[in-house]
Parts: C-alpha cells; structure tokens; sequence
C-alpha cells in the first residue's frame, strides 16, 4: 500500500526533486516586458476579473490535503488551459481570469512537501516521523497531519526541527525563487496578469488575522524579499514594518488584503490597538495606508453583512451558516459581541465612529471577493466548484465533509460558498494598473458571476445623464466607487448601473447600502432598494419589495432568465440626507435565484443532498463604497 | 564527438539508461535473478470486473469500453511501479532505492527542465505545427442593434420587422432597446466579444459575413442585429512574439513527454497479458 502510493505522488515528488537540485544563482527565466507595451486607457473601461488567494502545493495544508499542483500549473489553469487536477479530473476554466495572484502561506512554506519527501531513517523526531509516515498514508491520515500541524504551531509544540531557522530560509528561499519565475513567464500584460504575492497567516488563539498580501513589481523586486512569517508576530503590525521597509529599501509598492474576518472571533475590525487602548490617529493612518481593499467573501463563508448586526436586511445572512460558529478552529465559539468586529459593514461604521474621535479612519476600505482555493485551480462559479482542497475535489461525499471533526458545532461540507471573484476597473491590464486601482479601491467583489457594475457619487446627477457618453461625464463631475465624495450642497446623488453577467443569471436588483453615525454618536445603517426588474409588477410595501420569483428547477440543477433584467441602472439621490453628514454608501447587486453549487453536485452525483443543505441562492456583487466627507 | 558526448550526456534519457545500467551491474553483483515469471502481468475478468465497479460506484453509471481500457492501463501501471518498487527493496529505504527515486524524479523532467531553454529551431517548430493557437485572433468591428428579448417570440417578430426596415433605409442608430453595451465595437477580437457578449454570440458571430444587416444573433442579454463592418484575418504571428507562451507550452509539455517515455522504457520489459471479460 505505502509503496504504490509513492508512486501515485510522483508529481508531488517531481517537484520535490525541483526545489532540492534547482541551482541558484543561475540566470532567472525573465520574460523581457517592456512596461510600456500595453497603453492605459484614460479611464477603466471594464472590469477585469481575477483571484488574489490562490494556493498551490507549496502551502502546507494544501500539500497535505493532496494538492500537486505547482505554481506553473495554476497559473495555466488560470488563463485558459486545461490541466490534470490532483485527483486526476481534467480541469479547464471555460472563461479564464485577467489576473491571478499566487499567496502561499508564508509560514511553513513547503515543509509538507520536504517531509514527505525525506526518509523515515533520516528524521530524529519521533513526531516528525509519524507525520511523514501519515503523509504517504491515505488520504485521511495526510490531511489529519495538516490539522495536527496547525494545532501546534498555536500550541507552540511544533517539533524545533521542522522549523529549524537555516532549513526554513532555505526552503522558503528556494520555493519563492521557483514561484517567481513562474509569476514571471506567466505574466503576459496586456492580456493576462500574474503578480507576486504570499499570504500571512496569523492565527491568534485560533482567530484569523489573515492578509494577502500583493507586490506592484517585478522579479527584480519582488526577489529582495521572502515571504513574511506570521510565526512570532502578535498582529499585522511587524507585516506593515516588513513591507515599508521593503517599499523604502527597494522602490517597490505592496499592498495587504485582509480576509475571513468572519472567523476572527471579532478581533479582525477591533476598535483598540494592539495595546488594548483606544485606536490612535497614528495606528489607524497606518491600517489605512496598507490595507486598502478587505476580501468579503470566499470559499470559507461571506463578511459583509451578518442578520445580527442588521436588523432589517433581509438578505443579510449570505454565506453565514456554519462559518459564524467560532473562530476557524473552533476552539472557541463565538459569542454576539464578538460579531461587530467580523463583517465589512459593520467595520466601515467602525470606521466612522474612529474617525469622529481621532480624524482617522482605518476602516475606510474597498471590497474584492476571491476563491482561497487550496486545489491550485481558481474555480470561482457554482456549476465548477473544484473544493476549498484537494480531498473535496468533485465526490459524492464532499457535501457532507465534517470540516472541524470532533466538535459538536462542527461546519459541514455544504456550508462551503463555490467562491468568489475580485472586479478591478483598472485602466489596463498590467500589475501596474490593476494595483493602482486596488490603492485607490475602485473595486468590487463578486460571489462568482462576471457583472458588470459602476457606481459613481456627484451633487448634481440626474437620470438625463444616460443620454450621453454618461461615463467620460460621471468620471468629470464626480467619483467612482471607492473614491471620497467632498461635503456639498443638497443631497449627494448616486449613478449606479449593473449589468448581468453575459453567461449567468439575470438581475433582481440593486440596493444602496448607506451607513453614518447619528447624532447621538450611534452608528446607523439603511438599505434603500433603488431599481428593480418588472418595475410594474414589483412595488415597495412597507419598504419591502415584492420578491423576484425563483426558477430554480432542483431535479436538473437549472434555472431560467424568465425574470429578472440583463441590466438595471439608475441615479438615485438620498431622500434622507441632512446637511453637512458624513457617511459612506456601497451597491448590492442581487441576481435571481440560481443553484448552489450543492444541487449541481446532487444531479452530477445522483444522490440526496442532507438535510439543512442550502441549495438555491441569489448570487450578488458588493461594490466599494463611496464616502461622502 | 565530443560535442556529440557533451550533448548525449545533456540528454535525461541517457541519465536514465546510465542509471539503470548502474542498478542492473548492482543487482548483478548481489547476485539476484530476475524471474520471467515476475515479468509477466496477467489481468483477469474478475480484476477488470472490480475496476469497473469501483468505478460505477464513484460516477453512477458503468464506465464505456474506453474508460475500462483506460482503468485498465492505468492497473497495470501501478503494478509495473509497483513490483519496480519491491523489486528495488523500496519498503527498507535503503540508499540505493533513495537514489534510484531521485534519478527517476530528475529524469521526470524537474530541475534540468527548469533550467533547460528550448532553442529557437524547437519554439519555431512548435509554432508551425499550431500557428493557429498562437496567433492574435482575427479583429472584428460591427454595429449592433439590442432588442430585450423576456417575450422572446415577440422581439423576433420585431427583429424581422426591423430588419426589413433597414432594408429601406431606416437609420439604425434610432432602433432597438436601451442597454449599456457597446453598440459599434472597433477591431476587438473574440475574446473581448465574448467577456462582454457572451460565448455563444461570439461563436455566431464569428460565422458572419461583412455587409447587411443580419440575424437575431442571442446573446446573455437578448437578441441582436448585427451588420459586421470589416474582419481583420489572424496574421501568422512571428517567433518574437509569442515566445514566452511557446516555451511555457514547451515546458508543460515536455514534463508529459517525458513521464510518458520513463514509464515506457520501464514497461518495455514487461510482457503484458490481458483478458477481457
């Protein structure tokens, strides 16, 4: 048994033979890309769709959970080819990405891979031995290595020898080198983008304080640096020191994405320092400076809006279940207070609420979707949901996966969202434009479907605009989304237009979600629904509007565009708006009902989903806000 | 012939044989017999009756004649590894068997392909076989006119009325329903059409000749007319070009070639006797 499967690892073997002989020093595969070949265009004039969290075989857990595949390879998949997957499924993306960012876990990078390519003679460490010998085992029993590996980096009793520092630095020097080249061959500007980047994953007492983190430059940069180890660190500040000073020593430019606030354990948006005093000015220029763009939803549940912190939204529970039981571990559940700190909306009212105090607001962030894949293939759709890893790549029993085994409040398999994507308005597709907008957060996140979505603040909008070539206007007499809109006369009008996804379903409608602190001091939220498909069917009762239907027909896993529009748009202006205040406003674009990837996999699989398995839902896109101030 | 020697002792191939030769000379010396009998692989009808009932189970229907040649290959060539394996002591994690893995791993492509560039006569090569796969697509600009289609029968029959005044001469800029799409796309190929069209109106599109107005062509949003103003044929690209994507094809590749001439090497010894149920 132990020798065939030796065998059936041979690609995970083969790259282990890679990163073990590959000389350094040698002369880097470099693409020649002068940075002037592809023009920019005056103003975003679509969105390019992309993944910014993609992991391959060099992350531990990825490796563990039986992902072979390399960096090469996902970037093939990425931008249209078809690849083998690690359980040996043909793989091809039937629309492929603009862009892809590599983020590997930086700790440990590749250790997984080193073990169970070393000979149980050769390890001293008796645990060490086990864990190597649990990685040729079956599937089960390497991905059990994966968690025990986690356990103790929090416990702090991972064995010295696995993490000895010379053998980590060569390790994880030796891997970027080797993923570096790949972004390099890859990156085709103009046409397709590959950037640099790692992920550091601090685990604070089981509470994620993720970042992913993205480079602007090239190789000749992004080489003068390894990825920054969460190991050590008590929070994202010693990563913010790393990349200024990365910033200042190389010229270069990085950004920080935080993600799964929603499995923070409310520590992700906290309203205190890292001294647990009051957040200062200086910390939150800080926050702001580096971070952006947060990721709201992922494979691992959605963090913009949670039925417990807004009241009145009806829709407010999207990719909620299971993810809100406990931090990621669930070492510890989560209790109602820890919620304020975990989802996007409630942080940019956090937001608001820090700047009224100190001048300062580190929330004041854009919003992007992405996958997590741990299958190095970047499958973001619900009918080509691959698995957050290996081991749940297309199977009969993935639906019922016990995610934390041996905990009562356990996530299932079905609670997995199929993934989401990043839309950037960048005027060009080059790491250069497309990290520019994220800076400048004019961006927005998706649950999966390609729509199109503008969003744009003036004081003077009015709907004659569409008349014209109302875009080259808006850009001219107002900001796109992520922008901040001065204090001004009147009411500030909004210009929002979304357009369906040309291969997906067909648009419900659009809301404006608006956010600002009273004057009590109290933070407050409001969605108002401002277009709508079947306008002369569907009216607003009691601020509530009519349902859209559903189409969704479960014994085929489909469903129609009878209902719904391929696009809704309108100005709208806030009937509600005092002189003077100061608040932000996003767009929520909701689709029609349409099957969740969970009734794909009952049809393909022929089998009945368990019970409590959502399998219809309305897929949406968050915009960035616009902050009037 | 030196430079003949150099070269051959470039080649992972030679690597291989040299590394055979050496265990073949090792087991030679430990005076170990190769048994004819452990050369031979014999696949019953049960065995071939399991493949296939493992494989219904996972996929809910029993697999096709090509699928089960494809288990059954795949069967033989865990056995072959397999009693390589044992032949080779791989269960003591000697020396030898680290070396041989280690021999057969870089063999497989790895450090020497990372490091390996194609020369130009082998990208050249590559790109005449396929130039179609490397050259920029054709560049197509056209007007369209969008018709919402929820009431598809009904928007046909305008379509048709529509199209029939073209045909005398109505100004086309004046017809169809609103919708945000670009209405006179300039020079864009058929990936730009099908990000903001759709696959399938990229597809039917691509079928079109340049002059009238034609169609309805469906698209995700609902129908169109469509008058294609100029296609602009793909042009064979030059080497320059397309370079990198040519030696990442190359180096994707080659890994595939390479695995596949490994194991045939090693499958070459072994008579394999099927029987089919």
């Amino acid at each position: 048994m132990k020798k065939s499967l030796l065998f059936s690892g041979s690609a995970g073997l083969a790259l282990a033979a890679l990163a073990l002989t590959m000389p350094r020093g040698d002369a880097p595969a470099q693409a020649a890309e002068p940075v002037d070949a592809v023009a920019a265009s005056a103003y975003p004039e679509r969105p390019l769709f992309g993944d910014t969290h993609l992991h391959t075989t060099n992350s531990f857990d990825a490796f563990g959970a039986g992902n072979r595949l390399s960096p090469n390879e996902a970037l093939r998949f990425a931008r249209g080819e078809e690849v083998m997957s690690s359980s040996g499924i043909p793989a091809k993306l039937s629309r492929p990405l603009d862009f892809l960012v590599i983020a590997d876990h930086s700790d440990a990078i590749g250790v997984t891979t080193d073990l169970y390519n070393t000979a149980e003679a050769d390890l001293a460490d008796p645990v060490l031995k086990r864990w190597r010998n649990m990685l040729h085992g079956d599937r089960k029993e390497a991905y059990a290595v994966t968690r025990e590996i986690i356990a103790s980096f929090q416990s702090g009793k991972i064995p010295q020898d696995l993490i000895r520092p010379d053998r980590i630095a060569a390790m994880t020097r030796r891997i970027w080198d080797a993923q570096i080249d790949s972004v390099e061959r890859y990156n085709e500007p103009g046409k397709f983008t590959a950037l640099h980047g790692f992920e550091f994953s601090l685990q604070i007492k089981g509470n994620s304080i993720h970042r992913n983190v993205i480079f602007r430059d090239g190789a000749d940069k992004a080489r003068t640096v390894l990825p920054f180890p969460s190991q050590g660190t008590k929070g994202p500040e010693p990563l913010w020191s790393f990349m200024e000073a990365y910033e200042k020593a190389s010229g270069g430019r990085m950004l920080a994405i935080p993600h799964n606030a929603n499995l923070s354990n409310g520590i992700a948006f906290a309203l205190t320092g890292p001294d647990g005093g009051p957040l200062t000015a200086e910390q939150a220029r800080r926050r702001a400076a580096r971070e952006p763009v947060v990721e709201v939803t992922q494979f691992k549940g959605d963090s913009e809006s949670h039925p417990y912190l807004s009241r009145n939204d009806e829709f407010a529970d999207y990719g909620d279940a299971g993810w809100e039981n406990g931090n990621a571990p669930l070492s510890q559940l989560k209790k109602p207070d820890m919620f304020g700190g975990e989802y996007a909306r409630e942080a940019l009212k956090r937001g608001l609420l820090i700047e009224a105090r100190t001048g300062v607001n580190p929330f004041a962030f854009g919003m992007i979707g992405s996958t997590d894949t741990h299958t190095g293939l970047a499958t973001a759709d619900e009918d080509n949901f691959f698995g957050k890893f290996s081991n749940d790549e297309p199977n009969p029993d993935r639906i019922n996966t016990i995610i934390n085994p041996g905990i009562a409040e356990s996530r299932i398999g079905h609670q997995y969202l199929a993934g989401g994507l990043a839309a950037v308005w960048a005027t060009a597709n080059t790491r250069e434009a497309i990290f520019d907008a994220m800076m400048r957060r004019e961006v927005y996140a998706t649950t999966g479907p390609r729509m199109a979505v503008r969003m744009f603040g003036g004081w003077n909008f009015a709907a004659s605009i569409f008349a014209g070539d109302w875009v080259k206007t808006a850009y001219a007499k107002g900001v796109p989304m992520g922008g901040n809109l001065a204090l001004g006369k009147g009411a500030p009008s909004f210009i929002v237009q979304a357009q369906k996804d040309p291969m997906g379903a067909n648009l419900d409608r659009v809301q404006i979600v608006k956010g600002w602190v009273d004057a009590k001091g109290a933070p407050q939220e409001k969605i108002y629904d401002v277009v709508w498909s079947a306008p002369k069917q569907r009216r607003l009762v009691k601020g509530k509007l009519t349902p859209v239907g559903d189409t969704v027909n479960l014994a085929t896993a489909s469903y129609t565009n009878s209902i719904g529009a391929p696009e809704l748009r309108t100005v709208w202006r806030d009937p509600d708006y005092k002189t003077g205040q100061k608040a932000f406003y996003y767009a929520r674009v909701l689709e029609i009902p349409t099957p969740r990837w969970t009734a794909y996999d009952a049809v393909r699989f022929k089998m009945k989903p368990p019970a409590g398995a959502k399998l219809k839902d309305q897929e949406r896109a968050y915009t960035s806000p616009i902050w009037v101030r | 012939m030196r430079d003949y020697l150099r070269a051959a002792l470039k080649e992972p191939l030679v690597h291989f044989l040299l590394a055979g030769l050496a265990l073949f000379l090792f087991f030679a010396w430990r005076g170990d017999s190769v048994d004819p009998e452990s050369r031979t692989i014999t696949i019953t009808e049960a065995q071939v009756e399991r493949l296939a009932a493992s494989w219904a189970q996972t996929w809910q229907r029993p697999p096709t004649q090509a699928e089960i040649d494809g288990l059954i290959r795949d069967h033989v060539k865990e056995e072959v590894y397999y009693r390589e394996g044992m032949r080779l002591g791989l269960d003591q994690d000697d020396t030898i068997i680290r070396r041989r893995i280690r021999s057969k791993m870089e063999f497989l492509a790895s450090s020497e392909l990372e490091n390996e560039e194609p020369g130009d006569a082998t990208l050249q090569a590559m790109l005449d076989k396929n130039p179609q796969v490397y050259a920029a697509d054709a560049r197509t600009s056209f007007d369209q006119i969008y018709l919402a289609a929820q009431d598809e029968a009904a928007a046909r029959t305008r379509a048709t009325q529509m199209l029939a005044a073209l045909g005398t001469g109505a100004d086309w800029q004046k017809l169809g329903d609103a919708i945000s799409l670009p209405r006179s796309p300039e020079n864009v190929d058929r990936a730009r059409i099908a990000a903001d069209f759709g696959d399938d109106f990229a597809a039917a599109l691509a079928g079109l000749k340049p002059g009238a107005w034609t169609g309805p062509v469906s698209s995700g949003f609902g129908l169109h007319l469509i008058r294609i103003r100029s296609v602009q044929a793909s042009t064979k690209p030059k080497l320059a070009d397309v370079r990198q994507r040519l030696e990442n094809d190359w180096r994707a590749q080659t890994v595939k070639a390479r695995e596949a001439k490994a194991y045939q090497a090693l499958l070459d010894s072994y008579t394999i006797k099927i029987a089919k149920p």
